[in-house]
């Protein structure tokens, strides 16, 4: 007999707000972080995109990082220690250090072998490769042409010189553990050595949709009795010093083309969309927990996960499938593994990042198969897109929809796509089913299925 | 702080251990018990704090926690990196 499995605590890192609390208010503000890209990106490359959401406010020394981690970790694997630590205080877990390695913790009153971390991100620590690939790469020229400018040059080649100079920009060291940093296990091993976690440990790498396809396999393993309990999520970070990262989606065309009021840039199945808007990153982690286990030590419950599907479009390894119907098959799949149908369903978290062609197809399957009435939302439209966090992300968002019978707008719909029932405000609703999907590079389809909790 | 001040304190935060315990003569590798992985952290965390360059093949000879302030003190006197 299948486990029913619960979510009992959430951490969040985002650009708008650290800490479920403040996320979640922000959200249903329909808060957003739109600023200009960094102006040193523009030293490197013409961007097509000029804008992105920054993730300007978290402090790592807040949960506990200190300086020396900071140089042995990328910041996406502190952003999914930031997110568990607090998922794992929100779920009831009191923290004792463990033993004589006083950064690392042990959690109270679990087996923790019977404890699984199941972490998803897009690119790792491509921040802490990029960092020191420039190292790498520059720091012997740049300190002879420097030599060379200082002692050589005229004074006419010596602008020129300095403008290069300029133009090389690296970190001060070649970092020993950038190995561990760069590595897209990183985030959940690291998370498991902080609070001394002995269970399975795996880290999906499923591009956009990686937070989702480690929360539909955490819940898995916890349905079918391999562990008791998981901590499940999304971690990504995107920033690097040359704006590597963000050219790479720019020159694939994904991004937010019309740039002009930054308010409005980024608007999710609006007619007037235009690409997707860039994310520094974020991180969100859930508790899943089998239901006695957490029912037995007074656990409060946020919502129930009640089903998962997976599937694969073989087609394109940057664009959906024509008609999608590997969509439609893997929605029909996640709703039977929760034994119901369309029509109980309330909600969808949609996957909605504000690119034409997806937005398109996802709006055509989600008329097809729950027609106009059900409630969308797109969380993209406030945060961007944190690619491999976003599925955690937005699986957090669904679980607080049905936990408080409201959620956020779809924000800046002028004219939706297809006459859907976008949320326009925020209202009561009788949400009692909500699926949250993701779309990802490669043809990655996921969906998990979740349960208003009484 | 001077410098034997904040070597001492990084050695504390590295090794996690008290400053009380750290005396000048002691060996990082027999009496500190820093490992291999332990010592390349102390000298990435040396770096940052005192912003210069520390090549891996300059520490290898430092055996103990005086050697490490001669040695931050000699690079102090360096000019600063381009």
């Amino acid at each position: 007999m299948k486990r029913r499995v619960v979510i009992t605590g959430a951490g969040v890192i985002s650009a708008i707000g650290v800490g479920v609390d403040e996320f979640w208010r922000h959200c249903l503000q329909a808060k957003s972080v739109v600023t200009p890209v960094p102006e040193q990106w523009l030293k490197y490359a013409d961007l097509r995109s000029r804008l992105w959401s920054p993730l300007s406010n978290y402090d790592p020394e807040s949960f506990g990082i200190t300086r020396t981690e900071k140089l042995q970790l990328d910041p996406v694997s502190i952003l999914a220690i930031g997110a568990a630590r607090e998922a794992i205080e929100r779920a009831g877990f009191s923290l004792s250090p463990a033993g004589d390695r006083l950064r690392n913790f042990v959690l109270s009153g679990i087996d923790s072998a019977r404890t699984g971390v199941y972490l998803g991100t897009g690119i790792g620590g491509a921040h802490s490769f990029l960092h020191n690939h420039s190292h790498h790469l520059y720091q012997r020229a740049r300190s002879e042409l420097k030599t060379y400018a200082e002692k050589h040059a005229p004074a006419v080649d010596r602008e020129i010189l300095d403008n290069i100079l300029a133009l090389m920009v690296h970190g001060p060291r070649y970092n020993p553990f950038v190995v561990s940093m760069l590595m897209p296990n990183a985030p959940s091993a690291a998370t498991a050595i902080r609070f001394s976690l002995t269970g399975p440990n795996v880290s999906y790498c499923v591009a956009c949709a990686s937070g989702t396809v480690a929360v539909g396999h955490a819940y898995r393993t916890v349905r079918d009795g391999h562990v008791d309990m998981a901590i499940a999520g999304g971690s990504e970070y995107l920033y690097d010093e040359h704006g590597h990262i963000f050219r790479g989606f720019d020159v694939a065309g994904t991004l937010i083309r019309d740039c002009t009021d930054p308010e409005t840039a980024n608007r999710p199945f609006d007619e007037k969309s235009s690409g997707f808007l860039f994310s520094q990153g974020g991180a969100a982690v859930l508790i899943l927990e089998e239901l006695e286990h957490a029912q037995q030590r007074g656990a409060t419950i946020m919502a129930e996960l009640i089903g998962y599907a997976e599937t694969f479009d073989a087609y394109s390894m940057m664009s959906l499938a024509p008609g999608g119907k590997q969509i439609e098959r893997m929605i029909h799949a996640a709703i039977a593994d929760a034994n119901l149908f369309p029509h109980d369903v309330d909600y969808i978290n949609a996957h909605g990042t504000g690119t034409k062609n997806n937005d398109q197809t996802e709006a055509e399957v989600i008329d097809r198969v729950f027609g106009k009435s059900v409630l969308i939302n797109s969380t993209k439209s406030l945060l961007g897109h944190t690619i491999g966090a976003s599925g955690a992300i937005e699986a957090l968002v669904t679980a607080l929809s049905l936990r408080d019978g409201t959620t956020h707008i779809c924000k800046n719909l002028d004219t939706p796509l297809l006459g859907l029932n976008f949320v326009r405000s925020v209202e009561q609703h009788d949400l009692r089913v909500g699926l949250s999907q993701s779309f990802a590079f490669g043809g990655h389809n996921a969906a998990v299925v979740l349960r208003r909790y009484n | 702080m001077n410098v034997q001040q904040r070597v001492l304190k990084v050695i504390s935060d590295v090794l996690n251990r008290n400053e009380s315990e750290i005396n000048l003569e002691a060996s990082l590798r027999n009496d500190l018990q820093a490992s291999s992985l332990d010592q390349m952290t102390l000298f990435i965390v040396l770096e940052d704090e005192f912003q210069r360059s520390i090549p891996q093949e300059e520490v290898t000879d430092l055996a103990t926690v005086q050697d490490v302030i001669d040695f931050i003190n000699k690079k102090l006197r360096e000019p600063s990196p381009p």
